[in-house]
């Protein structure tokens, strides 16, 4: 557990932590602080929020120098053999083709070497000084014992334990798993942050299997399937990406992103891309050609990044007139808050829909707002809790559970299903009657058969997002009658003949009845050994629990682990016997990591933005003009706005802080403020630190102090606790403090204001995410 | 003094009532005799199954509604649950405690420019309100063609955020709406 | 049929599911707190929170620990604080279950006297009603065959229950488990109590009224029963 804290932010899951570690499995915890999860681990290791990659490069060169990887797993099933290009370069901190101007890489330089038929050329037998291996080994060199300890003030002897115990995973019968959350995505290394421990999985061969995986512990109910369904701009449902400008038709649109691979033995997934493209362009527009509907289909400008910190940026900027804040509150969840609650005053209008009163749609009333001179409409829509209606959501381990409505909604509360049905009518009655209306085609014919006597339907939506047939399909000598829902994507058609909301829930409604409600806990003896429960909910995609499971066995389809069978091929019978295989295939003719397109997992990965390989930068505001691995202090291709000043050795703000939640509030404590059960439990904004800082700065444990820094100040209960400690990094004491981001100025009354009041709005250079698990401040009495 | 337990037990009996249970006020206990089995409040609940609102983990909940009132009077975690096998931390054990709370907005509210307070409205005016803004806006700020002549057929005045916290199917029919109307600027949860 | 808890505090890790799930299923309101400089609140038990998780950071053999001790009346197999209550119908021990129930009528009893002979100091008083409260054990649940709101809510087995006799077995199994990498671990009364305790380290690390022998030893049974006869004598007389 690294970049999480399991006991504290997904208590349930140590249900299950807590039964391995019964079962023999070691328990290691890496944090910045001693928590109630490191509290139950054999192992706890601290490092200085922000060094990650320093760990974890470490451990990679710690296998590699050891020779703990799983070799026959490595060489068969990654791109570990692959050669890279001779443009290719790594050079102080920069990767090669990196542009000054544009701080952006020409990812070109990158490529791997290619043959006749543009597949990478490779060497098996790791000994090209460019394959893959050789240059990842070369790599990670720096990343020695000492360097690390040097930038994370982690202890050699700790690292040491952790190292060894998790590369003891490396063997046929071992697994290693790794549970990870916000600690490591909220940075502006975030995505390199993850892309090192799935290189360790990969060295040790713990992809796939039983008990591995790289395992993100998602933070909301239903997070997984709103980024399934694509609430965000760059994708569209089932991960088909936002079309931009220069794409001008479907057929343009999916060439460009329909891989090919001339390899036989990759099955490039990805390549039945315009069968997903076009069954959901059927699902939005049924009546139109899918040529025609695409054409409805908004577009990006290129290299334009519409995320979250750009949004608000230009929202400060005025760029929006209308702003929707759909079950959120960004007044206290947006890194940089204020600018957040400053930039709502630029607004003429907002439609707030929410279960109570919060600092967004009452934004105009927040500390420091004179109402009188804000002229935003605030349009506050009531909508009902999830126990009040009927509906899906998708959890961490991809299960779709289905849900059913138990009270009524509260009052004139409603379904926010029953808000957008309702709202898109009323918006498509005003088109449909100005004659002069800008464009009306997509909302005169976007499809919107989602109610059953004029109410809202969740089963009819769901069974959009299964997928139907339009015509009469003959696949194999099966025809499927006009009407009736696809069995699985496998039968999606790129020719519009069927629709399909989002490829991957394809399978999950079905005449089979709805998957999703699923409750048959019943599971064969090999399945239990596991606790697969296939017939539990419904899992995409097509109900296969553990994704990649092919690498659970070795070439020939032996499992690597004959105690733990994930899969195993069946040779008589030509088939693969336990979880839904990741693809049918015999073990011989496919590798198993099906959507990467040429078929082999990435040690080397030349498609992110800040480079093939994770390399150590300081977040970007640090406590330190330097780092050992190489003059670059931050990652160059960061996320940022050059008009804000972000903290860097600045003696008016020394400590690292950090930001992070409690069991018993819930991200912004929207809902958990206006309980007082919960209340009771964590009653006011707190900051943790050590008994060393607070000597430093004479505070007394429960007193009230302030934090502050460049963007802001907010006072917290001082908890001096024994679970921080300060870190020796390059030489000198650094200390950290930490801080919730529960807690919000409209309820309750004495509780405190928002922790995003002071982090940064910098951020990951591929997601964007804002980096708030590292930034500087002050901690001084009030 | 001979006395053994048991008559030691009916001696101190008290003969009230067994229902202790009815309403939802501070529920100390019995004043029943122990020789009597104690109601349970939920006896007479319709029961249905959800999943908590909270961290992802999945757990499953059993909620208890009142017939008559429709309200819930109790969330338990679900034993049968492979997950969590009935257990909940503080948030999902609190669960009813979001739902049946008196601090909820039971009605849409509407804020006028300049104005210091919050007026309640009907829905229908809430829809024809918001559907007017969301057209004027649209009409206004509507991108048929981009600086370099390419359609792009995008509202660049309307910007979106969230939801993580509503239904699989809410979403994908949330997102069919905001890109409907040209919406490139959607974001939510998943993105911080 | 005499019921009992095993209290597994190897495995708590403060989640605060069972302070929450006993208020829940009573409906008992929450309390007004305010951060004292640590993560438990509230403070202190009282009539309307009948169960609190306290949280302690120890360093014990020079190694760093963070307990948490969800505290909860013990149900004492002969509880004195129902041998010794002046008013018949006050506090009742159920004969099936063993667990002690206080009544409405303990607004009758004199306060003091309820609070000094529980060696846990577990009773605490309603000031407006003079209603003493504590944990019932969810009686009415499990005469229903449910488990006690804060067993059902435990995710990782620390709260455990059952029959008396099986949660005695289950904590002297895992004691001895326990005592193979944590030599000093004990259990809470074992003999006394119905909801037994496993502490890994010096129960007087956890909380000062952790155990009744260290500090407020149990009283003699001659003790309680001259304390009892009292009123009875009264009746049969």
């Amino acid at each position: 557990m690294m970049g999480s804290n399991p006991a504290e932010n997904h208590p349930i899951s140590f249900k299950w932590i807590t039964k391995a570690k019964e079962n023999g499995g070691v328990l290691i915890h890496v944090d910045p602080r001693f928590t109630r999860t490191s509290a139950k681990c054999d192992i706890y290791a601290p490092l200085r929020s922000g060094s990650d990659i320093a760990i974890l490069g470490g451990l990679i060169k710690y296998i590699i120098d050891n020779n703990l990887y799983f070799k026959d797993y490595v060489i068969n099933y990654t791109n570990a053999a692959h050669i890279v290009g001779e443009k290719y370069k790594f050079e102080d901190g920069l990767f090669s083709g990196f542009d000054a101007t544009t701080k952006k890489y020409d990812k070109s330089t990158w490529a791997f070497e290619l043959d006749a038929d543009g597949n990478a050329k490779t060497d098996p037998t790791l000994q090209n000084p460019r394959c893959v291996f050789n240059i990842m080994k070369a790599h990670y060199e720096r990343y020695d014992l000492k360097k690390v300890v040097e930038i994370s003030g982690t202890p050699e002897d700790k690292l040491l334990e952790v190292y060894k115990a998790y590369a003891a995973t490396g063997k046929p019968d071992k697994a290693g798993t790794i549970c990870y959350a916000m600690g490591w995505t909220q940075h502006t290394v975030g995505v390199q942050n993850i892309r090192t421990m799935c290189m360790i999985q990969l060295l040790l061969g713990n992809m796939g299997i039983a008990g591995g995986g790289v395992n993100a512990m998602r933070g909301e109910s239903n997070v997984q399937g709103s980024t399934d369904q694509a609430l965000l701009f760059h994708i569209l449902p089932g991960y088909l990406k936002s079309p931009v400008a220069t794409d001008v038709s479907l057929e343009e649109y999916n060439k460009k992103y329909t891989p090919v691979c001339k390899d036989p033995k990759s099955a490039n997934w990805w390549g039945n891309y315009p069968k997903y493209s076009t069954s959901l362009l059927k699902a939005m527009y049924p009546t139109a050609e899918p040529a025609q509907s695409y054409t409805w289909l908004p577009k990006g400008e290129v290299g334009k990044n519409y995320s979250w910190l750009p949004l608000f940026e230009n929202m400060y900027k005025g760029d929006f007139k209308g702003f929707f804040a759909w079950g959120m509150n960004p007044a206290c969840s947006g890194a940089n808050a204020q600018k957040n609650r400053e930039a709502f005053a630029k607004l003429d209008w907002m439609v707030n829909v929410n279960l109570f009163d919060n600092e967004t749609g009452s934004f105009w009333r927040g500390p420091g707002m004179d109402p009188k001179k804000i002229k935003t409409e605030v349009f506050f829509l009531p909508c009902c809790t999830a126990i009040e209606k009927e509906g899906s959501v998708v959890n961490s381990g991809r299960w779709m559970q289905w849900r059913y409505a138990g009270p009524k909604p509260m009052g004139q509360t409603k379904p926010d299903g029953d808000i957008i049905y309702e709202l898109f009518l009323k918006i498509r009655e005003l088109y449909a009657k100005d004659p002069k209306a800008v464009f009306p085609e997509p909302i005169k014919n976007l499809g919107w058969d989602i109610a059953t006597n004029h109410v809202y339907d969740p089963h009819k939506a769901a069974k959009i997002l299964n997928g139907y047939f339009l015509k009469d399909v003959t696949i194999k000598d099966v025809t499927y009658k006009a009407g009736s829902l696809v069995p699985s994507f496998a039968m999606l058609q790129a020719d519009g003949s069927t629709s399909s909301g989002c490829w991957i829930y394809s399978g999950s409604y079905t005449d089979k009845g709805n998957m999703s409600a699923r409750r048959d806990s019943k599971q064969t003896p090999e399945q239990a050994k596991i606790g697969l429960f296939p017939s539990w909910s419904w899992s995409w995609p097509v109900n296969r629990r553990i994704i990649y499971n092919r690498a659970s066995c070795d070439p020939t389809g032996k499992p690597w682990n004959p105690e733990k069978v994930v899969v195993s091929w069946n040779e008589a019978d030509k088939k693969w016997v336990g979880d839904v295989p990741d693809g049918p295939w015999a073990p011989t003719e496919k590798y198993p990591f099906i959507m990467k397109t040429d078929g082999r997992a990435a040690l080397y990965g030349p498609g992110l933005n800040d480079g093939p390989f994770p390399e150590y930068y300081e977040p970007l505001e640090c406590p330190v003009p330097q780092h050992p691995f190489s003059k670059q202090l931050n990652n160059p291709t960061a996320l940022q706005f050059a008009h804000e000043t972000k903290s860097v050795c600045d003696p008016r703000y020394p400590f690292v802080c950090t930001t992070y939640r409690v069991t018993e509030h819930w991200q912004t404590g929207l809902m958990t403020r206006y309980q007082d059960w919960l209340v009771e439990t964590e009653p006011q904004m707190f900051v943790e630190m050590s008994e060393e800082l607070a000597k430093l700065r004479a505070i007394k444990n429960g007193e009230k102090v302030i934090v502050e820094n460049v963007r802001g100040s907010l006072w917290a209960i001082a908890i001096v606790t024994k679970r921080f400690k300060p870190f020796t990094v390059m030489g000198q004491t650094v200390h950290q403090v930490g801080i919730p981001w529960h807690f919000g100025w409209i309820t309750p009354k004495d509780g405190g204001d928002s922790a995003n009041l002071l982090t940064p709005s910098v951020g990951d250079p591929n997601t964007g995410i804002p980096e708030t698990k590292a930034f500087m401040a002050n901690v001084r009495k009030a | 003094m001979k006395c053994d337990r048991r008559q030691f037990l009916k001696l101190t009996a008290v003969t009230t009532a067994a229902t202790a249970f009815g309403g939802l006020g501070f529920n100390f206990g019995p004043t029943a005799a122990m020789a009597e089995k104690l109601a349970l409040k939920t006896s007479e609940a319709k029961e249905t199954t959800t999943i908590c609102c909270y961290c992802s983990v999945g757990c499953g909940l059993i909620v208890f509604t009142d017939k008559k009132t429709n309200r819930a009077i109790n969330v338990d975690g679900d034993p049968d649950h492979p997950i969590n096998q009935g257990a909940l931390c503080a948030k999902g054990a609190s669960s009813w405690q979001l739902t049946e709370n008196d601090r909820r907005v039971l009605k849409p509210m509407y804020r006028a420019p300049n104005s210091s307070k919050w007026e309640e409205k009907s829905w229908d005016w809430m829809y024809t309100e918001i559907a007017k803004r969301v057209k004027a806006t649209r009409d206004k700020t509507f991108v048929l063609k981009n600086e370099k002549g390419l359609e792009v057929n995008r509202c660049d005045g309307i910007a979106s955020v969230g939801s993580a916290a509503i239904d699989n199917e809410e979403c994908w029919v949330y997102q069919a709406f905001l890109r409907s109307l040209g919406l490139f600027y959607i974001e939510h949860q998943a993105r911080i | 049929m005499a019921k009992g808890f095993f209290i597994d505090l190897t495995k708590c890790t403060a989640c605060r599911g069972c302070q929450v799930a006993c208020k829940q299923w009573k409906k008992l309101p929450g309390e007004k707190t305010q951060n004292w400089g640590s993560h438990q609140n509230p403070k202190d038990l009282s009539y309307i929170t009948l169960k609190v998780v306290h949280f302690q950071e120890v360093v014990v053999d020079n190694k760093l620990d963070y307990i948490f001790f969800p505290e909860q009346c013990r149900h004492c197999v002969s509880a004195p604080c129902a041998m010794q209550a002046a008013k018949p119908g006050a506090i009742i021990q159920d004969e099936a279950t063993g667990a002690v129930i206080y009544t409405e009528k303990t607004a009758e009893l004199k306060f003091q006297d309820v609070a000094d002979s529980c060696p846990y100091k577990i009773p605490r008083m309603d000031a407006k009603t003079k209603r003493i409260s504590k944990c019932d054990m969810c009686l009415d649940r499990v005469q229903n065959n449910k488990l006690p709101a804060c067993v059902l809510t435990c995710p990782t087995g620390a709260m455990n229950f059952g029959e008396l006799e099986a949660m005695s077995a289950m904590a002297k199994k895992r004691l001895e488990e326990v005592k193979k990498t944590t030599p000093k671990a004990v259990l809470g009364d074992p003999d006394d109590v119905r909801v037994i305790y496993l502490f890994p380290v010096d129960p007087k690390l956890y909380h000062q009224n952790a155990v009744a022998s260290l500090e407020a030893p149990l009283m003699t049974r001659k003790q309680l029963l001259a304390k009892a006869a009292t009123p009875l004598r009264r009746l049969f007389s």
